[in-house]
């Protein structure tokens, strides 16, 4: 839906520079009158022989816009080519070679972008004497320094990519790695940064003509306003087509190249695309017919999966992420799941969770918790039952923490989410827990930032445990964090599971860890579940050849030795 | 201690400023003496400096220093500056720093409100959209916001002035007050309320743009934080979704912009209050290049300078009041 919608800016963008460029290109050949020559009365209204009316010394608007339209291309076009050359030279010299020449080139730049630009521009303007070449100038010295900025940036990004790295020790020269490496992956993004220039350079000449600063030589559409305005285009009514005109091209052509610019680089930058807004409801509860597959959930059951299906739209088909998957888990138990990355497992968690992200969609079967069915819950209902009843450990705790919030308000807003409790309970709740993870109450009143990727953990941890949750999904909960550390949450984990009885469903790609920690354990490869069973015996006796492949790898002798040797390092 | 203040970001950042201060200051310098013709001129204009005898010149010549070696008259300029001795303004008469201080107070009443407008504005419908994304009202806001900051502030102005003054007679066109006022507070009150209305009218509009696309933007990065996810998970409203956690963050960027930004309003100015003939820092700058009243200029040039350096600082002192990795860090004791 995005992309159609930014497709379609970027051919408005088109449209609005087919315009301009027609203007500028064919317009000469239209118009019989030449724009410094009276060709008609003062203030002649639009009509027949001049369709855009005459100044008050008789010249012919429209001439004088298209003669205008050259110049304001011209200038901007020229100078954001030398702004994103210059640039471009400096950002990838600066970037490549880092060191005391990336320092002195990023103080120069930092300066330019200190330094007010305008009045800088109207000075040396005055100085040097109002002339197409000082515009170009001043506009390129005024540009260049930001351009520099963010070439640097993805010159960085590049310099230590492995084709670059194996070059370099290949003992190929620095321009040579500079031209045939670094510079063609930067140009996708040095485009979209000219084009941005230009709609900028057109804005910045037209300023500077307003003001008197433009050659007097050649009309640009910002001079003609400056004549307008000092010679009082509002006493009469010629402003309607004395004014209007002009500011209408300059518009339309800074638009042209604002939509283009925006689409090249939402194109390119993959920040811009990661966010989607949710789906409708209507969206989420596509395809009811799925319903005659499920049977009503099992009696003792926790959750109860039934042929779930995850699909997401892939290159004009449908890519099915995970495949008519069941399963159950029964109050206090601990189901692992296990798979390679893209094996579909964490898509189970999103979907259990309800957190999956468009386009991605349930389109098949039941997700059972307690009785209910949550692909059929109202999103109010789902949010209820979310970090109260069913709560959520995710990989990448390091980012999971909100980095304004100390741990005490971010504990605090899950508690209040779904219960009303008074100040004095919340705090001593939040003590309780936070000595159940194994952090001191201090701990409360820290930022993420102060606390290690371990303790960011813990708090991660604790905040699933603040409303005792029936169900916990955690999902590769040791991602990212130091092997040291990962004994010790898998520790923390099993004791917490133990003490307070909880039940959980453990993914991970780590099988050791799972045959630890449970009760039984599914393989799932390419979206299905391939083999399931109790998880000691699945160790054992397992002979499907892919469970085998996956155990046989496991480095060591029994899953038993090396439960012992966990416990063994957790404790020292 | 010292030397870590050095290498302290806010250190170097000082750093910075004094480095910009001192181009700043040399540009003003090195352009009359670099630029083609009679440095003479630029200091006291064409016709004083014609109308004077060889020996008058020489002497004029002599007082100003311009005979002596280009490094002598550099430091003699530096000192100036810091005696805040910035000439005389050909044009009025008087010394420059006084006729700026006449001025700067228009130009803060014209950019105050129109800054806090176009932040609240473009905020909350950035806000809105990014949550939006890829709706047709995130598109229709989109494209209508890229338009807006399309519009040359002039011309925004102009259409204001042409409809809203010359048509509708609804406000002045030109000035923050009345030619030879009389009339007692209230009523002086409300004529400069209805003198700044068009020209603030068009600030907001030429600068809500920026800040609609910063925020989107933002908001877009920070709406695909894992936090937000995190804190979807835990079952949080929508309410505090939106505002405790996507935007509380997305705002980080958007502050130090818009804080940054009132330095260089100030001379972003120079093209609203040239349109409405408004008599403050920016119109000012406009009329001594007119005039080339090259003293006026440059001292102009230099008060802009120190408006966007203070902003900057501003902007740095204060970010840490909403962003705690900012702050001192406090002792991180190991073991939990």
């Amino acid at each position: 839906m995005s992309r159609i919608g930014s497709k379609m800016i970027g051919w408005l963008g088109a449209f609005l520079l087919a315009i301009v460029l027609l203007l500028a290109f064919v317009g000469p050949y239209l118009v019989p009158y030449d724009a410094s020559e009276q060709s008609g009365a003062p203030f002649q209204p639009p009509g027949k022989e001049h369709w855009l009316g005459t100044n008050d010394m008789g010249q012919d608007i429209l001439a004088e816009l298209v003669v205008g339209a050259r110049t304001s291309l011209t200038v901007g076009i020229v100078a954001a080519l030398l702004a994103t050359l210059i640039g471009t030279v400096v950002g990838l010299v600066s970037g490549y070679s880092g060191g005391f020449l990336d320092a002195f080139f990023m103080r120069i730049v930092d300066i330019c972008l200190t330094l007010p630009f305008l009045p800088l521009m109207i000075v040396i303007g005055v100085y040097i004497g109002p002339s197409l070449l000082t515009q170009v100038l001043v506009i390129t010295l005024v540009m260049w320094a930001g351009k520099a900025r963010k070439i640097r940036a993805q010159t960085l990004s590049f310099r230590t990519r492995g084709a670059v790295l194996a070059a370099r020790s290949m003992g190929a020269g620095h321009f040579y790695i500079l031209r045939k490496h670094i510079f063609p992956s930067i140009l996708p993004l040095v485009i979209p940064q000219f084009v941005q220039a230009v709609n900028v350079s057109i804005l910045m000449e037209s300023s500077l003509s307003f003001l008197g600063m433009g050659d007097p030589l050649s009309k640009s559409w910002g001079s003609i306003l400056f004549y307008a305005n000092s010679r009082s285009a509002f006493l009469t009514e010629a402003w309607m087509w004395w004014v209007i005109p002009p500011g209408l091209c300059i518009v339309m052509t800074v638009l042209a190249f604002s939509l283009i610019g925006y689409y090249l680089e939402e194109r390119v930058n993959p920040r811009l695309r990661a966010y989607q807004a949710p789906a409708a409801k209507r969206d989420r509860r596509l395809a009811q017919e799925k319903l005659a597959a499920v049977k009503p959930a099992a009696a003792d059951a926790l959750l109860d999966v039934q042929n779930l299906t995850v699909q997401y739209p892939k290159d004009g088909g449908t890519v099915r992420a995970v495949d008519a998957v069941s399963f159950a888990l029964r109050k206090g138990e601990v189901l692992g799941l296990v798979g390679e990355s893209g094996s579909g497992k964490s898509t189970i968690a999103s979907a259990v969770m309800q957190l999956l992200k468009p386009p991605a969609l349930v389109s098949q079967g039941a997700i059972y918790f307690a009785g209910s069915d949550l692909t059929q819950l109202s999103s109010e209902e789902v949010r209820r039952l979310r970090g109260n009843r069913i709560a959520w450990i995710p990989q990448a705790a390091m980012n999971a923490l909100n980095p304004v919030m100390n741990v005490r308000e971010q504990l605090a807003e899950a508690l209040r989410s779904h219960q009303s409790m008074s100040k004095d309970e919340i705090a001593e709740r939040i003590d309780e827990v936070l000595a159940q993870v194994g952090l001191a109450s201090r701990w409360a009143a820290a930022f993420p930032h102060e606390l290690s990727g371990g303790m960011r953990q813990r708090v991660v941890i604790a905040m699933a445990l603040v409303n005792k949750p029936d169900l916990i999904i955690a999902d590769e909960p040791t991602t990212g964090l130091d092997v040291m550390v990962q004994v010790e949450i898998i520790k923390l984990l099993k004791n917490l599971q133990r003490t307070l009885g909880l039940s959980m469903v453990f993914i991970s790609h780590d099988l050791p860890v799972v045959l630890s920690l449970a009760d039984r354990t599914l393989i799932m490869n390419q979206g299905k579940i391939v083999d399931q069973g109790n998880t000691l015996a699945l160790a054992k006796t397992s002979t499907h050849p892919y469970t085998r492949r996956l155990i046989d790898s496991i480095p060591r002798l029994t899953p038993a030795l090396e439960q012992r040797s966990l416990q063994g390092q957790g404790q020292r | 201690m010292g030397g870590s203040w050095f290498s302290s970001a806010f250190g170097k950042k000082c750093i910075q400023y004094v480095l910009v201060l001192a181009v700043a200051l040399t540009i003003n310098f090195a352009l009359p003496r670099l630029a083609p013709g009679d440095p003479l001129e630029f200091f006291f204009g064409e016709s004083t400096i014609n109308e004077l005898t060889p020996q008058q010149r020489q002497q004029v010549e002599h007082e100003l220093g311009l005979d002596r070696s280009l490094w002598q008259q550099y430091a003699d300029f530096m000192t100036g500056v810091f005696r805040f001795d910035l000439g005389s303004s050909i044009k009025y008469g008087k010394p420059v720093t006084e006729v700026l201080a006449d001025r700067l107070p228009w130009t803060f009443l014209l950019v105050a409100p129109s800054l806090i407008v176009s932040a609240v504005i473009g905020i909350a419908i950035g806000a809105y959209a990014a949550w939006n994304r890829g709706k047709r009202r995130d598109l229709l806001f989109l494209t209508g916001m890229l338009t807006i900051e399309s519009i040359p502030g002039f011309w925004i102005g102009m259409l204001l002035i042409a409809v809203f003054s010359v048509s509708l007679g609804w406000f002045p066109s030109f000035g923050a007050v009345p030619i030879a006022f009389t009339g007692g507070g209230m009523e002086y009150v409300l004529a400069l309320l209805k003198h700044m209305t068009l020209p603030v009218i068009t600030i907001t509009l030429a600068t809500i743009g920026g800040n609609f696309l910063l925020t989107r933007s933002s908001m877009l990065d920070t709406l695909g934080q894992d936090y937000v996810l995190m804190a979807e998970a835990k079952g949080a409203v929508k309410r505090s979704l939106i505002f405790n956690h996507a935007l509380r963050n997305a705002l980080l960027p958007v502050y130090t912009h818009i804080t940054m930004s009132l330095g260089i309003l100030v001379s972003g100015a120079v093209v609203v209050e040239t349109v409405f003939s408004y008599p403050g820092v920016g119109r000012l700058l406009y009329e001594s290049v007119i005039a080339r009243d090259y003293p006026m200029m440059q001292g102009v040039f230099l008060i802009i300078t120190l408006g966007v350096i203070a902003a900057n600082l501003l902007a740095d002192l204060t970010y840490p009041l909403f962003d705690p990795r900012a702050r001192q860090r406090k002792q991180v004791e190991e073991s939990p």
